[in-house]
């Protein structure tokens, strides 16, 4: 750091140096033999004043303008000459010097002579690049400090372990004040007499980021003769990754038997809650066998009942009976659908939807519920996801726990619905049966009632457990709720607290579905025409379809299986009312060039397009081309029969049609049609009662006691509804179903059933099958009808 | 910062060697004061920012700092601090009377004593520059300033939002006394970007002589 000007040097260091004189007066400079040697020049020259450029003669290309400048300095005033610099040998080898000199002045201060000495240094810059590769790859710093300077000596890698700005030297506070009180100096200010190594290690707080870091120091103490004078000579280096796991593994084996012990715990909770779910599991498919069974025999008793009705007209006392035999079948089936729903097979019919909103609107049937004495809150998250669930069963199960909930508090106290979104993560389900883990909604329904004793907490889930007293309750609420909620995909939790309340939490899984909004638009009857339909299809089963449909409605219907086919149809010039056309057809002609030349031929036919997607010819810019009538695919019956009215309304009415028109128009709308109705059900009772019913109603009924039988007849002939029993000996109900349709793609399905619909399995083809709940009616049969026929699509 | 007034490195080794010959001068306008050996560091150069400076200085210093401040107006302008611990003022004070005074006098001249020192380091070094530069310079009266290194450099009020400082880094040391300093140059941007060019010029005529 600071020049050693000890005249001594000069003379210690002549044997192993080189030196110089440079008269400033003169522009001369004296060198001796050393320096002769190093710089490669003769020696006779060291005799003799040479010329002042003989001190650039071997300086290095690169160090050459450097020097140049600081011996201008030195020329110039300058006191202190300390450089290092490259020479190159006439034999090509280059070696690093350190140039050290000083100024000689004049009484004037003015400089008279530049002196110094010239040392080999090539093999102390090696070891140093070596030094410095070494500490910055190890991030190992380096210092030295001389006892009683105030200064310490360090490597640039020393400083960034310190989140120091670089320096070669830093005073001693600047180092040992980043050290944390308690840890001592890093940088010892005494030593001990017999000390002889430096180790330790420090919490310090780096200057630049304040992070604190531990370093270890590493040393020795070098005494060098002089009475107490010494060196401290050593490295540091970062450890806070080991500090860290040295630290890590004291608290794990601090520790080691409380994890030992809750893991043990948590496998116990495990096996337990598997245990619980795989009891649930069997008491579910037992109850759910009971009721299908229950449900046949009481669909049996019921026909009868109802078919007796017209046998003991007149006698009241029978008609009495008779009434409540009924109310009792009634009865019984509202308790094998409440074991059904415990048993995972009720019917269910989920729909995408925000549960904020549905459980804000069930506020006032809850607080009628309730009765004054129970407050509620609602709470319901911002943001909620939606979910997939039956809205009629969520709003079961929420009356359920609501009336739980009364029951607990004795009609007082507070009741608070949560509603919001909740991750279970794959620790949460490893503990708990049957739960995947994900995204869920979570209602969570609380009461400030007595609590659930722990012992018994695990079976309230199970049918027929109950604490209320006999005649109120069924024990069949919390068990409606369990088998909804694991029906739904989804899982339920309850948590109490003897004396202080219970909480229930319901996870619904979530959906990235938007919410299904409910629109009526198609409502309103069937209405049909006279006029006369041309049906473009090239897909054979649709056309079939279309077909039958459309001339239902008592539309004349011609046909075409592609657009060349529709063309030669116009150029016969037969009268046409409506082109029903696919937007995506085979061949050459696109079915847009069809309209064009069906408006040119005849002005007066209308032009309605179907397609399944709507990214095509006739919508540009995300809408329809002007005048284009667009029937998205799937589309129902009504969505059918309303399209063709209001495209053929649009068109006008040609003369030659309008009587027709007028004709349709008078006609009796909305009269339910006569169907050709399949029965397949292998209950003998049943099916009699069932055939009956349908009879009475006005259909044509065949019957089959089992699919063989009824795939016979659907070979034979056709049928516009197909009622099937789902649990047929043999093939199934919703196999015979998927290989009617397959036979005759227009039939509508309806499947009859004591458990709900089959919950997988079921193909796409039977997603909107009706489903006919045993027990049925007179009217349950009269609803099915109809909804299979209004919400089933065409294929 | 501004790569118009960065040096590179032949021009730092040229402003290195021009700034060595002005504290050159300094210590032998110190010495004949203290009668004393006076050694200096071979400075090291850079041009950092004003936040950079306090740091450099701030890191190394933990107390209250002394620093004679004089402005200087020429080819280029700016301000020159010369920098040192506040525990040290009195002990520089203390060298340059020649250990002549008592302690009651001491903090009596101490004001008048740091002007003139301060004067005569940063004089001899700027006028020095200015010479080698082949320019002049006017410089005015010196300020004695106490603060921490923030302070030191916020002073300058002129100056944009940390301005770019030359900051020069050179222990000074009084033999026995254990006295050590800094000393910084505050410059705008129009003045480096001269002081570059006349460094270049400076190289030039120094490279340029001996071939």
């Amino acid at each position: 750091m600071t020049e050693d000007r000890n005249p001594l040097d000069h003379a210690i260091a002549a044997a192993a140096s080189g030196s110089w004189e440079w008269d400033i007066g003169l522009d001369r400079l004296w060198i001796d033999e050393r320096f002769a040697e190093l710089y490669g020049l003769d020696a006779t020259q060291t005799r003799t004043p040479l010329p002042t450029s003989t001190f650039f003669l071997r300086i290095h290309r690169d160090d050459k303008t450097r020097m140049r400048i600081a011996v201008a300095g030195m020329l110039g005033g300058s006191e202190n000459f300390s450089k290092e610099f490259r020479i190159q040998v006439p034999d090509g080898s280059i070696r690093w010097m350190h140039g050290r000199g000083q100024t000689i002045l004049g009484v004037k201060d003015e400089p008279l002579r530049f002196t110094g000495l010239l040392v080999d240094v090539t093999d102390r810059k090696r070891a140093e690049e070596r030094l410095r590769i070494a500490q910055k790859a190890g991030g190992i710093g380096a210092f030295e400090y001389i006892d009683g300077f105030a200064a310490v000596t360090v490597s640039e890698e020393f400083c960034r372990l310190l989140g120091l700005l670089p320096a070669p030297a830093l005073p001693v506070p600047t180092i040992n004040r980043l050290v944390t009180q308690g840890y001592g100096p890093l940088i010892p200010e005494q030593i001990g007499d017999e000390d002889a190594e430096l180790a330790g290690e420090f919490l310090v707080t780096r200057s630049d980021d304040a992070q604190p870091r531990w370093i270890a120091r590493r040393g020795e103490i070098i005494r060098e003769g002089t009475a107490g004078g010494y060196r401290l000579v050593g490295v540091i280096y970062d450890i806070s990754a080991a500090k860290a796991a040295e630290r890590e593994l004291r608290e794990l084996n601090e520790t080691l038997e409380d994890r030992v012990q809750s893991e043990i715990d948590e496998r116990l909770g495990a096996q337990a809650a598997l245990r619980q779910s795989q009891k649930m599991e069997a008491v579910g498919q037992l109850t759910g066998g009971v009721a299908h069974d229950f449900n046949n025999v009481l669909q049996v008793i019921g026909g009868n009942l109802q078919l007796l009705a017209g046998d003991v007209a007149g006698n009241l006392r029978a008609q009495q009976r008779l009434q409540t035999a009924t109310a009792a079948v009634a009865r019984g089936s509202r308790l094998a659908s409440q074991l059904l729903a415990f048993g995972r097979r009720q019917p269910l019919a989920p729909k995408v939807i925000n549960l904020g909103r549905l459980i804000r609107g069930v506020d006032d049937m809850l607080r009628r519920a309730l009765g004054e004495g129970v407050e509620i809150e609602t709470i319901i998250s911002g943001g909620l996801w939606n979910t997939l669930v039956d809205v009629v069963q969520v709003e079961n199960a929420l009356l359920n726990l609501a009336i739980n909930a009364r029951d607990a508090m004795d009609g007082q106290g507070n009741l608070t619905i949560e509603v919001g979104n909740a991750f279970l993560d794959d620790r949460y389900a490893a503990r708990h049966a049957q739960v995947d883990p994900g995204q869920y909604v979570v209602i969570a329904v609380t009461d400030t009632g007595c609590g659930i004793p722990a012992e018994i907490i695990e079976q309230v889930f199970e049918p027929f457990f109950t604490t209320k007293p006999e005649g109120q309750g069924t024990g069949l609420g919390l068990s409606m709720v369990y088998g909804f909620v694991k029906q739904s995909g989804g899982h339920v939790k309850i948590y109490s607290e003897f004396g202080q309340g219970t909480t229930v939490r319901i996870y619904l899984p979530r959906t990235r579905e938007l919410e299904d909004v409910e629109v009526d638009t198609e409502a309103g009857p069937i209405t049909g025409g006279t006029e006369t339909v041309l049906v473009v299809e090239d897909d054979e089963q649709v056309r079939g379809t279309v077909i039958d449909l459309i001339s239902e409605l008592g539309y004349r219907v011609l046909k075409a299986k592609d657009v060349q086919s529709a063309l030669a149809v116009l150029e016969t010039g037969i009268s046409i009312d409506l082109i029903f056309t696919d937007v995506v057809m085979p061949g050459q002609v696109r079915s847009t060039e069809l309209a064009r030349q069906a408006r040119e031929r005849l002005p007066n036919a209308a032009v309605l397009f179907t397609s399944g997607y709507t990214e095509n010819s006739i919508v540009h810019g995300g809408r329809l081309d002007e005048g284009v009538e667009l029937l998205s695919k799937p589309y129902t019956r009504e969505a059918l029969a309303q399209k063709i009215r209001q495209v053929l309304r649009k068109r006008g009415l040609p003369a030659s049609s309008a009587a027709r028109q007028q004709a349709a128009a008078t006609e009796p709308t909305g009269s339910p049609l006569r169907m050709r109705v399949l029965l397949v059900e292998d209950e003998l009772m049943i099916r009699l009662s069932t055939v009956d019913i349908l009879e009475k109603l006005g259909h044509a009924v065949s019957e089959a006691a089992n699919a063989t039988q009824a795939l016979e007849l659907l070979n034979k002939d056709t049928f516009d509804v197909i009622i099937a029993d789902v649990s047929l000996p043999g093939m199934r109900g919703d196999e015979l179903a998927a290989r009617a349709i397959s036979l005759q793609p227009q039939l509508r399905v309806i499947f009859a059933t004591g458990y709900g619909l089959p919950p997988t399995g079921a193909q796409d083809a039977l997603r909107r099958a009706v489903t006919l709940q045993k027990p049925y009616g007179e009217h349950n049969i009269v609803d099915a009808l109809k909804t299979a026929t209004s919400v089933q699509p065409l294929q | 910062m501004n790569p118009e007034i960065l040096l590179d490195e032949l021009e730092r080794d040229a402003l290195t060697e021009i700034v060595n010959i002005g504290v050159s001068r300094a210590a032998a306008n110190l010495r004949k004061m203290v009668g004393q050996q006076v050694l200096l560091s071979v400075p090291s150069i850079d041009i950092v920012s004003q936040t950079r400076a306090a740091r450099l200085i701030g890191e190394r210093e933990v107390s209250k700092l002394v620093a004679v401040r004089q402005d200087f107006k020429g080819a280029f302008s700016g301000r020159a601090l010369l920098i040192f611990p506040h525990e040290k003022s009195l002990e520089l004070v203390r060298a340059v009377t020649r250990d002549e005074l008592n302690a009651a006098e001491l903090v009596e001249m101490e004001h008048e004593a740091l002007t003139e020192t301060g004067n005569i380091i940063l004089n001899s070094c700027l006028a020095t520059m200015a010479n080698m530069l082949r320019q002049s310079l006017t410089m005015t009266i010196p300020v004695v300033i106490r603060g921490d290194s923030a302070t030191l450099f916020e002073v300058w009020r002129d100056a944009p939002a940390d301005a770019p400082v030359l900051f020069l880094y050179i222990d000074f040391t009084v033999r026995d006394r254990n006295i050590s300093g800094y000393i910084a140059m505050l410059m705008n941007i129009p003045s480096l970007v001269a002081v570059k060019e006349l460094i270049a010029a400076f190289i030039e005529r120094v490279v340029g002589s001996d071939d």
